[in-house]
């Protein structure tokens, strides 16, 4: 009878999931009326538009946008890495009593909206902004230089939001390690290199991966703030998506642009995964 | 510091959960669906003391938004408040229930010239609540050249130094009036000699923002901007160096009215609305926070002289302007343009 307890998690998963996925799909092959409503009118129109220009070639316009979305959540995930690793295992590594209000520091910026902490940002970036003012007030400049409205910004920006969301589950990997295996490693004349390299990396890439996933994803689709501070040119992929279903009114080709998404996560996956399980011993 | 036990935090996520649930019981209401920046938080208040009926706001930043959120259903809305050329629109769908006039005494204090205009022409549908135009900003200390119109906005000199409104159907209006061509009359043939302007265009353009586009001028981060004439206003009323320039190729004039969506389920609140932002002494209210033209004749008598004086709000002259039709199907192509445009990017 323990199947039963997964029923609602699954029920779940059907009305929130898998049925908003269907509608997804089935809008994505149809057209819009002047008005900007769903028009039960199938073809293909749509994915024609994302791949091939008006002269019939490839077109590369959309293809820019996906690429130029992974570009930017890659390299946050990236920075957020770089930046994370360390602190979840100082964290994970302190004194128990610490770690509790280690981990509270890592979460009170969730208690401000995420909105509210970009406006601030945009307040400290621009122009005239607070760190333009500092800087020209201490003479380290002579002019303000552009900042807001750069990719420069918009990767600071999904850097700061996304930042949390590698350290928690690095955390979860570091706390459960046991010390005892790193000190067999040093005992066997493995230096820190070494010893972090073949049992720290290995024993912690759980919350690596659960991390890393939990950061790229999330900031490939991320439309907010790439507009907020990056001006909406140059716009990610969340940022055509999120105006096709709203100022553009052009719901079938935003579903389009959607399952282009979701087909291209899941052939990443399957490729990942398939990878994974021909090449394990 | 000692985690907080299981129980404890699930009883508090439980409690914070159910608390909103207190807000549901029966209260008269009315949920208002209007622009950002455009209804004053005083007028609110004042309403809601007046009457006791308690306001739900939700924004949105361009009309094509809000239909997208009107007809997609879901939300009732008893009132909204759309630009000229969509309750055109609206009106030919049936979309909007005729207002019942005995309900609004006040709309005698409207200027006449804002009545019964082209897009609802018996008055039946919709009152109106702000004219405007869209124009150029400058800030006059950092460009010293003269700015006059589009042209000069896009020659090229001022490459990543402008903020334009977010909004499909404005951008390729200024791109047709540039050419010379009538702005309701969007054919593909004019589609297609605006696409390439537009494509010399947009990668000048640093911000797209329609909610607050003086956010970036005020910043500093642009030094030009093709925005709604009550940010201008606003903007000259900071600081003198930002004027407002209507572009000499012809400039769109906006009017936004409210009016009452099919199936509103407090539709008499709506009219109270609507009556009670019509008083003089309200309507002045929203001049003083959004500094639109505004067509209360009563209310334009109580504004202080240097309201009256702001360029932005009360163009001198006799400028190029139009209102905005409704184009139909041609909406799509505009829509679709503009996205594939911008999709190309700048940099």
């Amino acid at each position: 009878m323990g199947w039963l307890l997964i029923v609602p998690m699954l029920l779940w998963l059907a009305a929130f999931v898998v049925l908003p996925t269907l509608i997804l799909a089935i809008y994505s092959f149809c057209e819009r009326d002047e008005l900007g409503q769903v028009v039960y009118h199938f073809s293909s129109e749509n994915y024609r538009r994302i791949f091939i220009d008006e002269e019939g070639k490839f077109g590369t316009t959309y293809v820019t946008v996906f690429a130029r979305s992974i570009f930017y959540a890659g390299l946050t995930t990236m920075i957020c890495l770089v930046a994370g690793y360390p602190v979840a295992w100082f964290i994970g590594r302190a004194p128990e009593n610490r770690r509790h209000l280690l981990l509270t520091l890592v979460m009170i910026p969730f208690w401000t909206s995420f909105l509210i902490r970009t406006y601030a940002w945009i307040t400290i970036l621009s122009t005239n902004g607070l760190l333009n003012g500092f800087l020209q007030y201490t003479r380290i400049i002579s002019e303000p230089f552009e900042m807001l409205y750069t990719p420069g910004a918009v990767v600071l920006g999904l850097v700061y939001s996304y930042l949390p969301f590698l350290i928690l589950p690095v955390y979860g990997s570091v706390e459960k390690l046991d010390n005892a295996l790193v000190e067999a490693a040093f005992d066997l004349g493995a230096g820190p290199v070494r010893a972090f390299q073949h049992v720290i990396l290995p024993l912690t890439q759980p919350g690596i991966v659960a991390g890393i996933l939990l950061v790229f994803i999330p900031a490939v689709g991320m439309f907010a703030i790439t507009q907020l501070m990056g001006g909406g040119t140059d716009p990610t992929i969340g940022e055509v998506i999120q105006n096709q279903f709203m100022s553009a009114r052009d719901w079938p080709f935003g579903a389009a642009l959607g399952m282009t998404l979701v087909i291209l996560f899941a052939s990443v996956f399957w490729l990942a995964s398939r990878r994974r399980s021909n090449f394990r011993v | 510091m000692k985690a907080p036990h299981l129980s404890t935090a699930l009883a508090t996520v439980f409690a914070l959960t159910l608390l909103p649930i207190r807000e549901l019981k029966a209260k008269a209401v009315l949920n208002l669906f209007c622009w950002s920046e455009y209804v004053p938080q005083a007028v609110i208040n004042g309403f809601t003391e007046e009457t006791g009926i308690k306001i739900n706001q939700e924004n949105y930043a361009s009309n094509e938004e809000m239909l997208s959120k009107l007809l997609a259903g879901g939300t009732r809305y008893d009132l909204i408040q759309p630009s000229e050329y969509t309750i055109e629109a609206l009106i030919k769908a049936g979309k909007l229930e005729p207002l019942n006039l005995d309900n609004i005494p006040n709309i005698k204090n409207l200027d006449p010239k804002f009545t019964k205009l082209a897009h609802d022409p018996t008055g039946k549908f919709c009152v109106t609540w702000m004219a405007g135009t869209v124009g150029i900003v400058v800030n006059t200390e950092k460009i010293k050249e003269s700015i006059t119109g589009y042209k000069d906005v896009f020659s090229g000199k001022y490459r990543r130094r402008i903020v334009v409104l977010n909004d499909a159907r404005e951008i390729v209006s200024w791109a047709l009036n540039t050419l010379g061509l009538p702005i309701n009359e969007v054919t593909p043939q004019a589609l297609g000699r605006a696409k390439p302007l537009i494509a010399e265009w947009l990668p000048q353009v640093k911000v797209y923002d329609s909610d607050s586009p003086k956010t970036a001028l005020l910043n500093g981060d642009v030094d030009l901007g093709i925005v709604w004439s009550g940010e201008a206003a606003i903007l000259w009323k900071r600081n003198k160096k930002f004027t407002y320039v209507l572009p000499a190729e012809g400039a769109h004039q906006f009017i936004d009215s409210l009016a009452i969506p099919q199936g509103a389920p407090n539709k008499v609140n709506a009219e109270k609305f609507i009556n009670y932002i019509l008083k003089p002494e309200v309507s002045v209210k929203i001049s003083d926070a959004f500094p639109y033209t505004n067509p209360n004749a009563e209310a334009v008598r109580l504004l202080k002289p240097e309201q009256r004086d702001n360029p932005a709000s009360y163009p001198p002259g006799e400028p190029k302007l139009e209102l905005f039709k409704d184009i139909g199907k041609a909406a799509r192509e505009v829509d679709k343009l503009v996205t594939d445009l911008k999709a190309r990017g700048g940099r």
